[in-house]
């Protein structure tokens, strides 16, 4: 009776650990079916984001199966009753010197492939092309619990009368390196476009110039991903990416329809 | 039984206390009333008890403010039962969104300086740091009393600011300015937040005694033949622990009061130039202001990164004990095992910035950040693979205690591999601040430290109370804690994929998350179902108290110091001469008369 | 014994479990609207008398309805002149193609993923819409009436010869759904009552923590329209608020939700509008002589509605383009606001200071602690616009300028200035058309020439 009860208590432990690494890899697995995996990429540097997280998850996977399953295996085999006395080691060098360096040389890799894929986002703005850091196709203002952005006037500027100021919209032009400046007036907010796989606080007090190029006209949610306040949930955009001549017409449009008395 | 180590000599005593080794035989100068002996004791014994039932009593508080949250994101803006009407009368139940905030800050705020700090190093720390290295109490048993008592206050603070105009504070358990730091930014940037801001420093306080303590009791206080390679990793991990807060908190505790003087003072250390907040502008008051709101991060972080690791560390010496005694075999590589947790305390410190990667700061930093940040996945190997090795060709006896701690190997594989994603600064772009970084600290926190501490508790419970906990009562309370805790956690990692942010309280007004509240439901009733399951360990915790079977000094046939104390142990400990021969994990000992050789005993030559 | 007792308890503990995960069952919680109670307490008949109040409450009731189900009294005789107050919002949409294309096509994109499963027939794959009750109860009547030929059997034939099938019936729905009140009801609660207050009194459990603080719909009072006269808002005027928010307040933009909704809200506040004016009304006329009768709910009932029904008779039209913004139109300007009301200009200096930055002599009043701003109707401080900003809580357009001057700003001293008497070159006149467009000139070169702080911070003036 003992004896039964131990062994369905030792299948019983076996199975809950194993469920991990089952489950959890199915869940996976099956989380592009459900919905929850990544959003569709439309901007020129998403696919390198997402090849570095596969790459990652590959890596990780691997690890992880690996080590639990190991786990499942060592507790299912020896928590067996055995009156003899478990194997008397205090380590092994050799073994500690091995897994130590493997992880050691896959993080290093780790960190060396990724820094291409940074530097693109975050370091190397376009220097040629219609928008640069200093000549940025808009001004994107976060508050409390709005955004804003402001294109400037016909002569480039960013203050004066004939700014155009829109609230929650903002159009771009598709297959075009966009920079813009992102501030804050109030507190920390973040800029957030999933599908862009893009992200950047707005603080207050910073101009900071971001930059992406859209691959696919259509509209896509902006989310504020720093808490910013009881509001934070509300405070939403999104981003329109228009054909670039559309984009042309769209402006021009906008900026008549300042003087439009309707 | 034991060896005779030469008596110490009672003339040295450099700390004002007995040396080294001296054992307590005697009791009777030591006739107490009731409330030195239970409430202001200086007894470390009792004082580890007392952080013990608080921080479980907080435990619990942070448990229900998690339900509150999780039932908002389960069905947004419906009444609440049982807690909706008692946080929120004016609505009938329904959560406000400041209210949302106020939860989440909170709940953040009271794991993590009232549960997690609390039970593993005062309530663990000061229950085994002297048992373990063969002590008769603190180096400072006044100031460990008032280790406690320190955190009384900030207790009193933190539910004070509950009450405060306009609610808790709720700008984060991060408190980012200018959100913290102008009254006018959010509701629970009143009063609350200096409440906030006061309890923060008790705690601190609080935990600089401790680890003052530990640190002093653990380099001077050593049994005879103790060295510190001899030392149980708990005791490793406890010192690691202790070092960082003494390391860090200073700069946690300057922070609070450069926010404070913000706010009290209008300093302006954190609040820039030219904002205006809800119809305020800083300046126009005559603040004054042209400072910064990274430096806030910048400080907080380098606090609460080796914080993080407080939070891990004294659990990760925890289960390798458990996982030792409890298979019955010597810990696989010691020394890579005390030297990881150095490495991973020493990283700790500067890989702040890896929670900075979107914040503005010089992208070109975030590279270094990001090195140093992947570095430490190699220490956390090492004691995972440690952690294997210790089972290989183990006798695993499977207790309620080993299975938290082989629970917690598992859980901290799932929490320490998604952390590469974390540190690669591209991925980040995309995951930082989304429910794969809920994901990743709770799976570290919650199925790590608290299955840990559970574990601990298990396992040093007869040692405690001179009874053993319920093994079947036991067993029922892992199967659905563990069931549960990865029924609310593991799919939090595809949410976070799918984008969803944290802190939202409604996220699902967006197209991108609109899909995403059957996942959110299933998660939730996990959680309400993982705080019910509770009531398994609450039953067997205090019926075990009075009900539960007596044991001996050594229920578990472990080599520790601890156990060979009587349990639970009396004032002063030990009543027994100790010398220590060898480590701690003399198991499955070859020639040895039974499988174990205590420390106070010869190894078989 | 004791294993028993464990045992059993584990078994209490797992079935008290499964109950109550049984019962989990999400409720938003009936709420009322309550009275007003500042302009109760201010009627000192009606403050005493708790009989009246109960009387008075009930009347709104019947009027009104509550949260959960809120509706307008409509009158027999409207009824038969074809006018419901209940498919106001309804029919205006109607009436503007251009409007109602723009509601389909924001219907078709808000449940494109319900489309695109109808179409493809998989019924049970349809989530239910978040603020849709009514659509999804018609949808799910629909799905319980289709019969067993499938959705492409006919739904019914209509008068020219054309025949709908169940499916197209269904597409038909969801694409050109608009909210009851009901509906608009819980999408406030969701959205706005969190400020704005259940009855719109602008007295939510957020509203305390905000400046400047959220509307108070109950005087019916609303700043920022188009409109002269002080006219009570259009429909579309608070469409605009809805869509644009108002820039330097807490209150957000709300175009992430479709134009149905937003039009479904606007129905909705103007509800709670004309149930709080008849409120204040009826409480301020209370005498306990006369009573609540019929006559007189009605009658105020009445006054209230028309006053709403008017409102886009006092639109604001400019024919013709804007001028041409000459030196000389800046000039004139310039010489309007800066010239002080008593030697005949336009005054605006008074308040908004000769800088433009809202410093004027007259932006204070005396109040308890030394000077205050002076106060707006709803008895907040308020500081004149700094015109240095940029910022222009209506819109910064031209035309946006010229009705804002043209109109004032209802419930503030900003007076209407269209018609306002100023004396030049020794001539007395009224302010005309041009004169407005050549303030908004000037107005404009304030905001181009100041030094707007980075990030649009500036400088606003100490209060004291």
């Amino acid at each position: 009776m003992a004896g039964l009860k131990h062994f369905l208590l030792r299948v019983l432990t076996t199975l809950l650990l194993l469920a991990v690494p089952v489950l959890g890899v199915w869940t996976f697995v099956k989380a592009e079916e459900w919905g929850l995996w990544f959003p569709p990429i439309v901007s020129s540097y998403g696919a390198g984001i997402d090849n570095l997280f596969y790459v990652i998850l590959w890596m990780v996977t691997v690890t992880f199966v690996g080590t639990e399953l190991l786990l499942v295996w060592f507790v299912f085999r020896y928590s067996k009753r055995d009156p003899t006395r478990a194997v008397y080691t205090h380590g092994n060098h050799t073994l500690e010197l091995v897994w130590t360096a493997i992880p050691a040389l896959l993080m290093i890799f780790v960190a060396f492939s990724q820094m291409e894929a940074w530097s693109d986002v975050k370091l190397n703005f376009p220097e040629e092309g219609p928008y640069t850091v200093e000549k940025p196709l808009m001004e994107v203002y976060a508050s409390q619990f709005d955004w804003r952005v402001r294109y400037p006037d016909a002569q480039g500027n960013f203050q004066g009368a004939d700014v155009i100021e829109v609230p929650y919209d903002i159009t771009v032009p598709a297959d075009t390196k966009v920079v813009f400046r992102l501030k804050s007036r109030d507190v920390l907010h973040s800029f957030f476009v999933p599908v862009f796989r893009l992200k950047q606080d707005a603080v207050p007090g910073m101009e900071i110039p971001v930059w992406f190029e859209a691959t696919q006209p259509g509209d896509y949610d902006l989310i504020c991903a720093e808490l910013c306040g009881w509001g934070h949930y509300k405070m939403a955009g999104r981003i329109h990416v228009l054909p670039k001549d559309e984009f042309d017409t769209w402006l021009a449009a906008k900026r008549a329809a300042l003087y439009a008395t309707e | 039984m034991s060896t005779h180590a030469p008596a110490a000599p009672h003339a040295a005593r450099p700390l004002g206390i007995d040396p080294p080794g001296t054992v307590h035989t005697t009791h009777e100068h030591h006739e107490l009333g009731f409330v030195r002996k239970y409430i202001f004791s200086t007894d470390h014994k009792v004082i580890g008890l007392q952080f013990l039932f608080t921080g479980l009593v907080m435990l619990l508080f942070g448990g229900l403010m998690a339900m509150a949250i999780r039932w908002q994101l389960a069905y947004p803006w419906t009444e609440m039962p049982v807690l909706g009407r008692l946080l929120f009368p004016e609505t009938g139940g329904v959560t406000t969104p400041e209210g949302y905030t106020m939860l989440f800050t909170m709940h953040g705020t009271l794991m993590i300086f009232f549960v997690i700090i609390p039970l593993l190093t005062g309530t663990f720390g000061n229950y085994l740091i002297p048992l373990m290295i063969g002590a008769p109490d603190m180096a400072f048993p006044r100031l460990n009393m008032l280790g406690y008592w320190f955190w009384w206050p900030g207790i009193a603070c933190i539910l004070i600011s509950f009450g405060a105009e306009g609610g808790g504070p709720a700008a984060g358990w991060t408190s980012y300015p200018p959100l913290s730091t102008i009254e006018a930014a959010a509701p629970g940037s009143n009063w609350g937040q200096n409440w906030w801001l006061l309890s923060l420093t008790f705690v601190g306080v609080s935990s600089m005694m401790g680890a003052v303590n530990y640190v002093t009791t653990i380099v001077k206080m050593r049994a005879p033949g103790m060295t510190f390679f001899r030392l149980p990793l708990s005791i490793w991990g406890l010192l690691i622990a202790a070092l960082l807060q003494l390391f860090a908190l200073p700069v946690l505790t300057a922070a609070s009061f450069m926010q404070l003087f913000d706010r009290v003072f209008d300093a302006g250390f954190f609040t820039p130039t030219g904002v205006v907040i809800n119809g305020t502008s800083p300046e126009t008051l005559g603040n004054a202001a042209g400072g910064h709101p990274l430096l806030w991060q910048h400080l907080f972080w380098f606090y609460s990164h080796p914080a993080v690791y407080i939070l891990v560390v004294p659990a990760m010496g925890f289960v390798s004990d458990i996982l030792a005694v409890h298979a019955r075999k010597p810990i696989f590589g010691y020394k890579p095992m005390a030297y990881s947790m150095a490495g991973i305390a020493g990283l700790g410190f500067i890989v702040w910035g890896h929670h900075m990667f979107m914040s503005g700061m010089n992208p070109s930093v975030g590279l270094v950040f990001m090195t140093a940040t992947l570095m430490i996945a190699l220490p956390s190997a090492v004691k995972v693979f440690n952690w294997l090795g210790t089972l290989w060709g183990a006798r695993i006896q499977l207790t309620s205690a080993m299975l938290f701690a082989l629970s917690f190997v598992s859980m901290f594989i799932i929490g320490g591999l998604s952390g590469i994603w974390m540190a690669s600064t591209p991925v980040d772009i995309y995951i930082h601040d989304t429910y794969i970084i809920v994901a990743h600290f709770h799976y570290v926190v919650f199925a790590g430290s608290v299955m840990a501490i559970f574990g601990a508790i298990y396992h040093w419970f007869p040692k405690m109370f001179g009874r053993a906990m319920n093994e079947t009562l036991g067993k029922i309370h892992f199967v659905g804690t563990f069931v549960f805790l990865n029924g609310v956690f593991y799919m939090m990692h595809q949410l976070g994929l799918a984008g969803l942010m944290r802190r939202t309280a409604d996220p699902y007004a967006y197209e991108t998350y609109a899909h995403l509240q059957p996942v959110n439901e299933f998660i939730s009733l996990c959680a309400f179902a993982l705080l019910f399951w509770q009531v398994f360990f609450v039953l067997n915790f205090f019926g075990s108290m009075v009900w539960g079977k007596r044991v001996g000094r050594n229920p578990w046939n472990a080599a520790s110091l601890e156990w060979e104390a009587p349990s639970p142990p009396g004032h002063g400990n030990f009543d027994r001469q100790l010398a220590v021969h060898h480590g701690p994990y003399e198991y499955g000992v070859p020639d040895a008369p039974r499988d174990f050789v205590p420390q106070t005993q010869r190894l078989p030559t | 014994m004791i294993e028993r007792c464990h045992r059993s308890a584990a078994l209490l503990a797992a079935a008290a479990l499964s109950s109550l995960a049984c019962r989990f069952e999400p409720k938003v919680p009936e709420l009322r609207y309550s009275l007003n109670r500042p302009a109760v307490d201010k009627n000192p008949d009606l403050a005493g008398d708790l009989g009246a109040q109960a009387q008075l409450e009930g009347a709104l009731e019947l009027m009104f309805g509550t949260p959960a189900g809120p509706r307008y009294l409509a009158a027999a005789e409207w009824l038969e002149g074809g006018f419901d107050p209940n498919y106001w919002g309804e029919d205006h949409v109607k009436a503007d193609e251009a409007g109602w294309s723009a509601l389909v096509a924001s219907n078709r994109a808000a449940y494109r993923q319900q489309l695109a499963a109808i179409r493809a027939g998989e019924f049970d794959a349809l989530d239910r819409p978040r603020f849709a009750d009514d659509l999804w109860a018609r949808w799910q009547a629909l799905r319980a009436d289709i019969p067993a030929g499938g959705p492409d059997a006919e739904y019914l034939t209509t008068a020219d010869g054309q025949k709908v099938t169940w499916r197209e019936e269904a597409l038909f729905r969801f694409e050109n759904y608009y909210p009851t009140l009901a509906n608009s009801a819980s999408f406030y609660s969701n959205q706005c009552y969190h400020c704005h207050g259940a009855e719109g009194g602008g007295n939510g459990s957020t509203s305390s923590f905000l400046e400047p603080r959220p509307r108070d719909y109950r005087k019916g009072v609303f700043k920022f329209t188009a409109l002269k006269g002080k006219a009570r808002p259009r429909h579309e005027d608070l469409f605009r608020v809805l869509t644009e928010g108002i820039y330097t307040t807490a209150m957000p933009s709300f175009r992430r939700f479709t134009d149905a909704q937003l039009h479904g809200l606007v129905d909705y506040v103007r509800l709670l509008a004309i149930r709080g004016e008849t409120e204040g009304l009826l409480v301020s006329f209370y005498a306990p002589e006369e009573g609540l009768n019929f006559d007189n709910v009605r009658e105020n009932y009445d006054l209230v509605v028309e006053r709403w029904r008017e409102a886009s008779e006092f639109f604001i039209t400019y024919a013709g383009e804007v001028p041409e913004p000459t030196s000389e139109r800046i000039a004139h300007g310039r010489a309007l606001f800066t010239t002080a009301g008593e030697k005949g200009g336009a005054n605006c200096v008074s308040c908004h200071g000769p800088d433009g930055r809202g410093g004027g002599v007259s932006a204070w009043e005396p109040g308890k602690e030394g000077k205050e701003y002076a106060k707006d109707e709803w008895g907040n401080q308020i500081q004149p616009r700094d015109l240095t900003r940029g910022v222009f809580r209506f819109g910064r357009r031209p035309i946006d300028l010229f009705r804002r001057i043209y109109a004032g700003i209802n419930g503030t001293p900003m007076p209407e200035h269209f018609g306002m008497t100023i004396s030049e070159n020794g001539a007395q006149r009224t302010l005309n058309e041009s004169d407005l467009w050549d303030l908004v000139f000037f107005v404009r070169t304030l905001s181009t020439h100041s030094a707007v702080a980075s990030h649009d911070g500036g400088h606003e003036r100490e209060a004291k």
